[in-house]
């Protein structure tokens, strides 16, 4: 039977491709694929579908194993189990904000925006810090919004593509806290070990060897 | 409204599940297991003496004298109170078996009810491999019998596991590492043993261990990186377990798995979850838990399972396997103001719903008087129009 396979992408990042290709598999053909979609390579099939979509595919036994960021897994918490660090798509999630501070507000309690909001309650509640969450999936421009004074993101992603940090670049955002070191991990539901009989140990292994390489 | 997590159960979904639970109560019972029922409060005290996070994080409540209860949030544990309190001064082996409901408050992450009905069966009092060995085989003739092919039991121990993180003299952080283990939290794994200066060898037979899956070559290499007796011991008597499931003729829906753990604390030696194509989760997990009958004051060991009821009715209807439930039922308009006949048909072995003569038309199979005669409309084939004689000969009655 073909591996059931699945990235999260739209296009998949070509760290993760290169990782999978020198691990033997025909990822070539998911290069540029800007999903969400359903491949058929000739060792395995493949979804391409964000991140949350991989994890739920993966959790309900509809394939033997994905590649999702760290970041997801720790926001979402699925029954899933974490197989491998692929030691790419490197990241941080960073507690940051404005600087220089913007605004005169000087709120009572600290309003945080995030596309993360339950590793940020849980980051600020385990700090014995009470703060407002802000749910808003371009967090960096909150706080130039006005509508926050700080922002929980992957550190990657405080600046916009342009290098600016968005806001008018008025502002810049500079990190206060780390809170989870995070990269592309391989992933597999409780389902996949029991009935995809060896194919899944023999993907582990192959995948091991080549995060091992670098 | 019904709070998160709970849900009503509807025909023919109910009728489903009652033949689900029906074929598996008959299973329990060809193997001598008794039914018990077992009030769903608890004292929490009874649900707390177990020592387990998911077990305590129950709905409490306080009865009018304020002794603290809780909602069960797992039926082995009140068996175990069960039978320790009543059964103390009778032979062993005692076998008991349940279909009952257990609460655990709704966490919208977890695709799991809060609510969840379980068929269990648990077999006290033996702590031979034989015994492991029914309980692994009861449950697959469970799922046999209800038509499910190409289910699979992986089946693993914590003994194994337990001797092999106490070779790695890990200390403070043993409880984290065998969270992780449960979780099958790979990475974390190698965090926590990387800062607690675990020895790269000793890490290397895990990873090795965890990853091979039962084959027979596996098996060797997990029994050549075996270091203690504890370890030897453990392989042992998996694979005694394994050899009598074959002998029952299961030995297609059977593979060991090394890395199989679970964080129920309760178990104690030979674990087991079963699988199914489409469901994501177990549909049923089991397991040896020797020290539980002691934290009631009777030290028997035990061994048993639990079917997940909902998990298990989507996997049949996965396989296309879900057990029809009722007969199909004829309505029969007029057959209110006319008991008797109704009567006929239902003791001829027909389920018939009686409606009133004026009963918009429900649909077929339907019956209904028009002047002098009846007309039977089955779900296919010819209407029957005629005498009452003629519906029955139509029914196959007369």
């Amino acid at each position: 039977m073909k591996l059931g396979l699945a990235c999260d992408g739209g296009p998949p990042p070509s760290q993760v491709l290169d990782l999978l290709e020198r691990a033997g598999l025909q990822a070539g053909a998911l290069r540029g694929v800007p999903g969400p979609a359903l491949l058929d390579a000739d060792d395995a099939t493949w979804l391409l579908a964000p991140g949350a979509d991989v994890l739920e595919a993966c959790a309900r036994g509809a394939l033997d194993a994905g590649v999702a960021g760290k970041d997801l897994l720790l926001e979402l918490a699925p029954q899933l189990h974490e197989l491998l660090d692929l030691r790419v798509c490197r990241d941080v999630l960073v507690y940051a904000t404005p600087e220089p501070a913007v605004g005169v507000l000087r709120r009572a309690r600290t309003r945080v925006a995030t596309r993360y909001p339950q590793v940020t309650r849980r980051h600020f509640a385990a700090t014995g810090r009470q703060v407002d969450l802000v749910a808003f999936d371009a967090a960096l421009l909150a706080p130039g919004l006005g509508i926050a004074d700080g922002v929980v993101e992957l550190r990657s992603r405080l600046t916009l593509d342009d290098g600016s940090t968005g806001a008018g670049a008025a502002v810049g955002l500079r990190v206060r806290e780390d809170i989870a070191a995070c990269s592309a991990r391989l992933v597999a539901g409780r389902a996949a070990r029991a009935l995809g009989g060896g194919r899944l140990a023999e993907l582990l292994e192959r995948l091991r060897a080549s995060v091992e390489e670098i | 409204m019904i709070p998160e997590g709970m849900r009503d159960v509807l025909p023919p979904e109910s009728g489903q599940l009652r033949a689900i639970e029906t074929a598996l109560c008959r299973r329990f019972e060809a193997y001598g297991y008794g039914e018990v029922r077992t009030p769903w409060l608890e004292y929490a005290e009874t649900l707390e003496a177990v020592e387990d996070d998911t077990l305590e994080a129950g709905y409490r409540l306080r009865d009018q004298q304020g002794h603290e209860l809780m909602a069960r949030t797992d039926m082995t544990v009140p068996v175990a109170r069960l039978a320790a309190a009543r059964f103390h001064d009778r032979p062993l082996p005692l076998r008991f078996f349940y279909v009952a409901p257990s609460i655990r408050p709704w966490a919208p992450q977890r695709s799991q009810d809060g609510e969840f009905v379980q068929a269990g069966a648990e077999l006290l009092g033996l702590h031979t491999a034989a015994a492991d060995a029914e309980s692994v085989i009861l449950l697959c003739d469970c799922l046999a019998a209800l038509g499910l092919r190409d289910f699979r039991v992986a089946l693993g121990t914590v003994a194994f596991y337990t001797a092999l993180v106490d070779s790695l003299g890990l200390d403070d952080d043993r409880e984290k590492f065998l969270e992780a283990l449960a979780d099958r939290d790979y990475p974390l794994l190698e965090s926590i043993a990387g800062n607690a200066g675990v020895d790269q060898d000793a890490l290397k037979v895990l990873w090795r261990t965890l990853e091979l899956s039962g084959t027979r070559d596996g098996l060797s290499q997990v029994r050549k990186m075996a270091s203690s007796d504890a370890m030897d011991d453990a392989i042992r008597r998996l694979v005694e377990v394994r050899d009598l499931v074959e002998d029952a003729g299961f030995e297609d829906a059977l593979s060991l798995d090394f890395g199989l753990y679970q964080d129920l604390t309760y178990y104690s030696g030979v674990i087991f979850e079963a699988y199914a194509a489409g469901v994501g989760l177990p549909i049923a997990s089991g397991g040896r838990y020797d020290g539980l009958l002691e934290r009631f004051g009777w030290g028997i060991p035990g061994v048993g399972f639990a079917v997940a009821l909902d998990r298990l009715h989507e996997a049949l209807e996965e396989a296309g396997a879900v057990p029809s439930a009722a007969p199909a039922c004829i309505a029969f308009a007029g057959g209110l103001d006319e008991p008797a006949r109704a009567m006929e048909l239902r003791r001829a072995g027909w389920a018939v719903a009686a409606l009133p003569d004026d009963a918009p038309a429900p649909p077929r199979p339907r019956l209904h008087r028009s002047g002098g005669s009846y007309v039977f409309e089955p779900a296919d084939g010819e209407t029957v129009s005629g005498s009452w004689r003629d519906v029955l000969r139509a029914l196959g009655i007369a």
